[in-house]
């Protein structure tokens, strides 16, 4: 039950994009099309629970140890860029195909705020290494929602014929903050 | 160890450990790409116009590296650019002038006759294909924009029912050429200015008829022109491949007023 | 059972006003010859057919004047004897302008039918009887303009149970079908028979929609004694009942794949008009150069169902009914719903003209689209369960690859959409602007494998 309610928790009531404003660029970046929010939702699923699960080891096996705490931030930020710099490399060789899917994204997530954000939350609740990667992975659930829901607005946006004024990146922002704000509806579902 | 030492030693080492996998990782599993690529990327314009009939710049210079086509597909690159991409890859190339689109019917909306009223989307080919489209002239601009909506950069306007092109904005990727129903745009020389604003095929007499600006075909330009402007059935066509027209003489004595100075 | 009344209905659709009183108690005229015939080339589907004569022939009535050219093309016949006196562009009640040749009689009539006439059609094997329906140049007449004999050639994998003659006639205005049907009810049933035998189909239907009960009528007591497996089906009125994939389901129940012939599920619909024109083929040995048309409207003195020729000009049917009454404001080849509109009166007949109506401002509305307001009427009315709202905004952004998957090639362009739009929006425009699109994308890219 513990593990249910953390799951929803992480990709409704305190969603990423929507609660807590984390990877608000992607969010903009890449939603216009279906197609490439559904391969940078993948890219970031995929990528945050990788990087907790290497945070965490740094964290509890040489910070944790050595009293070097205060560096956390700087560790992390270290830790990720090099680790999807890693990751992009040795998909392209090994895993083409996937490659050709959530490749161009991988270098887009390296310093997403999201990715940092998720990996100093599991410092700071203290999780095991398991909860870690479950609570990153429903909140990059939680991302890859909030993303895909906003693109199929934005689609039908691109349609429509918005007042000259709010075009483009205007009328966007505003369907964000009333997604944003329907999103709110959700808070006290779980503690 | 004091304060200031072990940060830096801990991050700079796991800094080294990043760099040093990272380094190991490129030049262990690197997937080998042709380096002329990126070459050839930046010597194009970037502009992403698909004028060269692929999607973009780098997809234009992979096929080039590759072989697959010529270096002077591109319409943007200035000729100095096109050597350049020549000389990477090996090939001798002659650069041709800047070529820009030209509209060629000038059958404005006061000049020209339009034969019932049409109440339908804003579209030329859609109008095109009811009765064949409401301008009586059934070879002039009929005016619904759908150049217009195609340039990348912005450079038509309608202008009292007929296209206009902007020549100084127009970067010639020829996208209004193929978007235009009856084929009135053309590609032509920078430098050309005198031109024959008129596609009509029909004999002078129905000419006539329905438009003020029309092609007669009367051949009085033939004779003016040198050569450089001939007769293709009852219709005057600028030969563009000969030096630009300067005769002003050309523009006051055409009778059907249809050979006009632009630009 | 000889009558019977359709067991299914097609889902979506709509309810014009029919005007069908005006011309349906008309019966047919046959009108004498205009002073010059303008024959399109391009009276079907499929490839413009190739002359046969140049320029200063003389041909006599009934000669072959141009050739299928490929499979999907049919022939055309001289509808008199007279002088060829050119051949070029002309315009065409379908908007684009093709090739024609124009004819000038010579008042004499010399008719001579270059096909022996089939009496014996019984004995005689489908194939030839088939070939019989191509070399006699018959299209369906309904207003698609298919290629008859291809339809009669089904191959030897999709055989065809069932037959069905449309007598729907669910566009306003038209009536000649309706005529055929009473005047002609006999010689329908025998054309049916004899599609029925190049088809060895064992079920006909003869359909006609409620609204016509005389017809219905006449032709259950026309059913030919020695007719095994003929009956009559009574549809409901609605529009677009004459469309063949929704008739088919009206009928038998049987629902055309996606863009699949009816041939896919056992089925053959031809039209009354076809059916009268085929038997005419066979027992008769006349090639298609006349057929019926329906001169209607508010705009004309005399509204009537004449039999006129293949070539006629428009405004020589106009004269022949009275001319223009009142002020004219649109013309349209075709009924009201599915025809197109004229920009001219000197357009001829194609061997497709059903109708040509002439109307007048009260029945012509002006309007100004404007944007969807995402209502659902046009989910409600497309009998193709399309989604037109979705559609035009796709294409009015130039999504054409995304219109192309949401199934726009099935638009069969009958116009409910259009015609519930509360901000009239031109959908139908926009679906047959992106079906050409697609269309030219596919030849572009060639022929599809397989």
């Amino acid at each position: 039950m513990e593990y249910v309610l953390l799951i929803i928790g992480a990709v409704l009531v305190n969603n990423f994009v929507l609660n807590r404003f984390l990877g608000i660029c992607p969010f903009l970046g890449v939603s216009k099309q279906m197609s490439t929010a559904i391969g940078m939702s993948g890219a970031v699923i995929f990528v945050m629970g990788m990087a907790a699960a290497v945070t965490w080891c740094i964290q509890d096996w040489l910070l944790a140890p050595l009293n070097l705490e205060y560096l956390q931030t700087t560790a992390f930020i270290l830790l990720i860029a090099a680790f999807v710099q890693l990751v992009d490399i040795v998909m392209k060789r090994f895993l083409p195909a996937l490659h050709g899917a959530l490749g161009i994204f991988l270098p887009l997530i390296t310093t997403n705020c999201a990715v940092l954000g998720v990996a100093v939350m599991n410092v700071q609740n203290e999780s095991s290494l398991g909860i870690s990667v479950l609570f990153s992975v429903a909140a990059a659930v939680g991302f890859a929602f909030a993303l895909i829901i906003f693109a199929g607005l934005r689609e039908k946006i691109e349609r429509a014929n918005p007042p000259r004024a709010f075009r483009g990146v205007a009328i966007a922002l505003v369907t964000a903050g009333l997604l944003s704000l329907s999103f709110m509806g959700f808070s006290g579902l779980v503690k | 160890m004091n304060e200031w030492l072990t940060p830096i030693m801990w991050i700079g080492g796991i800094g080294a450990f990043c760099g040093g996998a990272l380094a190991l990782a490129a030049y262990y599993l690197s997937v080998p790409e042709d380096p002329r690529i990126e070459q050839v990327t930046n010597e194009l314009p970037g502009a992403n116009c698909g004028g060269c009939g692929f999607a973009g710049c780098a997809d234009y210079a992979k096929a080039l590296v590759e072989n697959k086509t010529s270096p002077d597909r591109c319409p943007v690159a200035s000729s100095a650019a096109v050597q350049a991409i020549g000389a990477l890859l090996g090939k001798a190339v002659v650069a041709s002038g800047r070529k820009v689109a030209l509209v060629l019917c000038g059958g404005c909306n006061t000049e020209a006759i339009r034969h019932f009223s049409y109440n339908g989307i804003t579209d030329c080919a859609a109008a095109a294909a009811i009765a064949g489209g409401d301008k009586a002239c059934s070879f002039g601009c009929l005016g619904y924009g759908s150049c217009l909506r195609v340039c990348p950069v912005n450079c038509i306007t309608m202008v009292d029912g007929v296209a206009k092109i902007d020549s100084s904005a127009c970067i010639g990727c020829g996208k209004c050429v193929a978007a235009c129903p009856r084929n009135l745009i053309q590609l032509v020389p920078e430098e050309a200015k005198i031109h024959v604003l008129c596609s009509s095929r029909d004999k002078g007499s129905v000419v006539r008829k329905v438009c003020g600006v029309g092609c007669i075909g009367c051949r009085i330009c033939v004779k003016l022109s040198d050569g450089a402007i001939s007769m293709d059935g009852f219709l005057a066509k600028v030969d563009y491949t000969k030096p630009p027209l300067t005769n002003e003489e050309l523009v006051e004595k055409c009778p059907g007023k249809c050979i006009r100075k632009v630009g | 059972m000889k009558r019977l009344y359709a067991p299914f209905n097609f889902r979506g659709g709509v309810s014009p006003t029919y005007h069908k009183e005006t011309t349906c108690n008309s019966p047919l005229r046959e009108l004498p010859l205009p002073p010059l015939l303008t024959i399109s080339m391009s009276q079907h589907l499929g490839a413009p057919a190739k002359p046969l004569v140049s320029p200063d022939d003389t041909v006599v009535g009934g000669q072959m004047i141009a050739a299928a050219a490929g499979m999907i093309s049919a022939a055309i016949h001289a509808p008199t004897s007279g002088r060829v006196v050119s051949i070029g562009d002309a315009a065409t009640p379908l908007g684009r302008p093709a090739p024609a040749m124009v004819i000038e009689p010579d008042g004499n009539h010399t008719w001579q039918s270059p096909l022996p006439p089939i009496t014996n059609w019984r004995e005689v094997a489908p194939r030839t009887l088939a070939e019989r329906v191509g070399a006699a140049g018959i299209v369906g007449m309904g207003g698609a303009g298919f290629p008859t004999h291809v339809k009669l050639s089904p191959p030897a994998d999709k055989p065809i149970d069932t037959l069905i003659i449309n007598g729907a006639e669910c566009e306003p205005y038209l009536s000649g079908d309706n005529r055929i049907l009473l005047e002609h009810s006999a010689a329908v049933w025998e054309g049916a028979a004899i599609i029925a035998h190049i088809l060895k189909a064992t079920n006909i239907y003869v359909a006609i929609e409620d609204n016509k009960p005389d017809a219905v009528r006449a032709m259950e007591q026309a059913i030919p004694a020695d007719l095994a497996n003929a009956s009559l089906c009574v549809l409901k009125t609605s529009f677009p009942q004459g469309s063949e994939k929704h008739q088919i389901f009206s009928v038998t129940g049987r629902t055309v794949p996606a863009g699949g012939l009816p041939m896919d599920v056992g089925c053959v619909v031809e039209n009354v008009a076809t059916t009268y024109a085929i038997r005419d083929a066979v027992i008769n040995g006349q090639p298609l150069v006349t057929r019926s048309i329906t001169v209607s409207g508010d705009a004309v003195a005399a509204p009537a169902n004449l039999i006129a020729h293949i070539g006629t000009p428009f405004s020589y049917l106009v004269e022949a009914c009275g001319g223009v009454s009142g002020t004219l404001t649109k013309v349209v080849s075709g009924g009201t719903m599915m025809g197109f509109a004229q920009a001219s009166l000197d357009v001829t007949m194609t061997k497709t003209s059903s109708g040509l109506l002439l109307l007048s401002p009260s029945q012509v509305k002006q309007f100004t689209s404007q944007a969807c307001i995402s209502c659902g009427r046009c989910l409600n009315a497309c009998p193709m369960r399309l989604m037109p709202a979705e559609l035009s905004q796709y294409i009015e952004s130039e999504d054409i690859a995304n219109a192309e998957a949401s199934f726009v090639m099935d638009c069969f362009e009958c116009g409910s959409c259009a015609f519930v739009c509360p901000a009239h929006r031109p959908l139908v425009q926009h679906m047959r602007r992106a079906k050409a699109i697609i269309m030219a994308q596919r030849r572009a890219a060639g022929p599809r494998p397989g």
